[in-house]
């Protein structure tokens, strides 16, 4: 059984004719580090909040580890894939950025000491100690992007998806993100990245998905340098 | 006269929060493109807004020292005409349209300077041209993708023709040939006098630029032409900006 399974999978936009998806046929394993490139406008950001039935595919079928998206609830989605919005203005709510990085795990009944354990580890981790206390929206791009990308990764999900991940981050806030992502991938926990990033992609990927007006027109299996135009 | 004169600037966005800027100082040229790296939290954006004077308008905000723009102050200018003389485009899309379609984004500047009606058809048909988004025109700008919500904020500043154009991260969204678009469109607005100050973590992308500015902690720690800064393989690792 593959992890996700997309079959014909259509979607357009409300009162919009052209689809922003046509006919996508995918499987996506769990243990591997799948990276989902193209064009600006070629459904990148669309596929992915199909898989996760934030949009309703408007035709075919989406199964996450065999049991269908649109039968889920987007809590029981939530619980198997974590999903990094590539505007973290979208996903940051709470008043600290203690308090965000813990809310996932508080919601899953995780005790209160293993949560600041936790906390604590991802705060150091993603260089935001000084920042614990903290209102989100008052940091800087980067450092938002850091908040979201370690609260999602803090509720340990199965598999995650992040979308363009490295906007915002600086070179080498970006390699300690890649660290730490090659790090869950090692563990077991895959991902698909959407990135226009290639050096990024390159590094990290042993799958690069091509899109291109909501087809995929690539789907390429390497380990290690893809040698994707950067 | 410099387009750009920043003399012992500092600011915090609150009385009694910390200073992201510390005495900065320096000008950039007529025609001239600054580009402005460093880590995140350093204070880019900051001083992108103080350059572009909504900093110094905040109400909580506390700015010192002094921001000229085409010698004046931006302290002592209103919006409305701040925007013609130093347009900006936020790190941010989402943060910066609001209409609903791409044309009317584009024609809100020049609709508001009174201009003509087939001087304002003008301004955005050639910005849509220039950014190659012709075909986006009739769109809703929040159905579309970052990268191209990035290039109609772009072009919504370009309609308006400021003489000084502020861009926070404006490539990060783009795809290779988007920024390879709007690298030959700043190469060709800086050849025809624009002052250009750019934010950017990929320095690679911008290597054309004139100057380059690397911020640490809200202070200047280095500023130069940016082949001579990017050389320096020694202090570009110091500063953690190697690949």
């Amino acid at each position: 059984m593959h992890f996700l399974e997309l079959s014909q999978v259509n979607f357009h936009y409300p009162k919009q004719e052209k689809l922003a998806l046509d006919n996508i046929n995918l499987e996506i394993e769990q243990k591997s580090i799948t990276a989902v490139i193209g064009p600006n406008g070629s459904g990148k950001t669309t596929l992915s909040k199909v898989m996760i039935g934030v949009f309703p595919a408007t035709g075919g079928k989406i199964l996450l580890q065999g049991d269908p998206v649109s039968e889920l609830s987007l809590a029981e989605i939530g619980r198997s894939i974590g999903y990094v919005f590539q505007n973290p203005d979208l996903q940051l709510f709470c008043g600290t950025v203690a308090e965000e990085i813990g809310f996932g795990l508080i919601n899953r009944g995780c005790e209160p000491d293993r949560v600041k354990e936790k906390v604590d580890f991802y705060l150091d981790y993603f260089q935001l100690a000084e920042y614990r206390n903290a209102f989100p929206l008052h940091l800087s791009q980067g450092e938002k992007q850091r908040v979201a990308i370690a609260s999602v990764l803090a509720a340990e999900p199965e598999f995650l998806i992040l979308d363009e991940p490295t906007i915002g981050l600086d070179t080498y806030r970006k390699k300690i993100l890649e660290g730490y992502l090659q790090k869950i991938a090692c563990s077991g926990r895959g991902m698909v990245l959407i990135s226009h990033d290639m050096s990024f992609v390159n590094r990290l990927a042993d799958r690069v998905i091509q899109m291109e007006n909501g087809h995929i027109v690539d789907d390429g299996d390497w380990k290690g340098n893809n040698g994707y135009d950067a | 006269m410099d387009a750009v004169t920043v003399k012992d600037l500092s600011y915090q966005y609150w009385s009694e929060g910390p200073w992201v800027l510390k005495n900065i100082n320096f000008q950039v040229a007529r025609g001239e493109m600054l580009v402005i790296t460093g880590l995140s939290g350093c204070g880019k954006s900051t001083l992108c807004y103080c350059l572009s004077g909504i900093a110094g308008h905040r109400r909580d905000g506390v700015m010192q020292g002094q921001v000229l723009v085409n010698g004046k102050d931006v302290q002592e200018l209103r919006a409305a005409s701040l925007a013609l003389e130093a347009g900006m485009v936020f790190q941010d899309p989402d943060t910066q349209l609001f209409s609903s379609s791409v044309e009317d984004e584009i024609a809100f500047g020049p609709e508001n300077i009174c201009l003509p009606p087939g001087d304002i058809r003008a301004r955005v048909d050639n910005v849509l041209d220039l950014l190659g988004i012709s075909s986006l025109m009739e769109a809703n700008p929040y159905h579309l993708s970052g990268g191209e919500k990035h290039l109609v904020a772009l072009a919504a500043v370009l309609a308006l023709d400021p003489p000084v154009l502020i861009l926070d991260e404006v490539m990060s969204r783009l795809d290779k040939q988007g920024v390879q678009r709007v690298a030959d469109v700043l190469k060709r607005l800086r050849a025809a006098g624009k002052t250009i100050i750019a934010v950017e973590h990929r320095l690679e992308t911008v290597t054309f630029a004139d100057q380059l500015m690397v911020l640490a902690k809200g202070t200047l720690a280095r500023l130069g032409p940016i082949e001579t800064i990017l050389a320096d393989q020694e202090f570009l690792a110091a500063q953690h900006l190697t690949d």
